[in-house]
């Protein structure tokens, strides 16, 4: 196996780039990965409250293939909804390293994202990012269930536009 | 007798069929929030007399602001000059809003603040005067 890339000139380079078969299999790949994210139930605090809200009837998760799972090795998506004391980060990390790729990290309110109002406490981490990368952050405390829909619709544009162009989301907020 | 409450089970779900459905089709249709909702707050510069109530107020102190010299020399008081919320660590309390003598910082119902960076989230005072949609009818 192995193809030669030696001898390719940068016209040939670009035509492969533009290769029409492999986007569209990157675009099926993140319509599918998109559109099933299974998170991990992780509620540590108020924020999880509202998570197992949205799962409830009234703003029905399962609209969008979200769907709880119980293990980290069956879930795409870690929903860290809650504060993160200084204590629990080695767990916080270590599930994150027992969940399959691809995966994504959720930070649920502003003790997930900053520390929010534990931001002078000694024993609190300073936002879940310090320790697993987190792809969106919704504010709130705890943020409302349509919030917490919003942040999802969020990440699944972002898995959507990854995929199609192949480079990372830009930071901007619109 | 055996089976019935197969039947009765069943006889609940047919007769929810009819019923209303309680799922919200948020996405899609915008979400009313009640007026007593707490979003993010939309400040009027005009409006802002720099008594600095809001940051000695703010349990987190995520409020920073910064007055200057009314430019007009006939007046006396400040202006004000910047005005950032760190939404970071913003908790929503809603204390700046009751504390404010004038209304010039209000909350409004917005709730669509997820965002990819957490620098997006440390709001100055052009995006929080520009946030004037949605603004709480009732203050206090």
């Amino acid at each position: 196996m192995g193809v030669n890339l030696e001898g390719i000139t940068p016209e040939e380079q670009q035509e492969l780039e533009r290769n029409v078969l492999l986007t569209s299999l990157e675009q099926v790949k993140g319509w599918a990965r998109s559109s099933s994210l299974w998170p991990m139930t992780f509620g540590l605090a108020c924020c999880a409250i509202e998570m197992m809200g949205t799962g409830g009837s009234h703003y029905d998760f399962d609209r969008f293939g979200v769907i709880f799972r119980a293990s980290p090795r069956q879930s795409d998506v870690m929903m860290v909804a809650g504060t993160v004391t200084k204590k629990m980060a080695p767990i916080v990390r270590r599930l994150y390293d027992q969940m399959p790729e691809p995966r994504w990290v959720i930070a649920v309110g502003v003790c997930a994202t900053a520390g929010g109002p534990y931001i002078n406490s000694y024993n609190v981490v300073k936002g879940v990012d310090q320790i697993v990368p987190v792809d969106v952050y919704i504010p709130g405390c705890p943020p409302s269930p349509v919030a917490i829909i919003y942040g999802v619709n969020k990440l699944q544009e972002k898995i959507m536009y990854e995929a199609k162009t192949g480079k990372r989301v830009p930071n901007t907020n619109d | 007798m055996w089976g019935t409450g197969f039947f009765k089970g069943l006889g609940f779900t047919l007769k929810m069929l009819t019923e209303k459905k309680v799922t919200h089709k948020y996405p899609d249709e915008p979400y009313i929030m009640p007026d007593r909702f707490r979003g993010i707050q939309h400040f009027e510069p005009d409006k802002c007399i720099v008594c600095n109530q809001c940051v000695r107020v703010c349990p987190t102190g995520c409020i920073n602001l910064v007055g200057k010299a009314n430019p007009d020399p006939e007046k006396k008081g400040k202006v004000i000059d910047t005005y950032d919320i760190n939404f970071e660590i913003c908790i929503l309390c809603d204390l700046c809003t009751e504390v404010c003598p004038t209304e010039a910082i209000v909350m409004t119902n917005n709730f669509e603040l997820a965002t990819y960076s957490r620098d997006y989230l440390m709001k100055d005072l052009k995006w929080l005067s520009e946030n004037n949609k949605n603004v709480r009818e009732e203050n206090h």
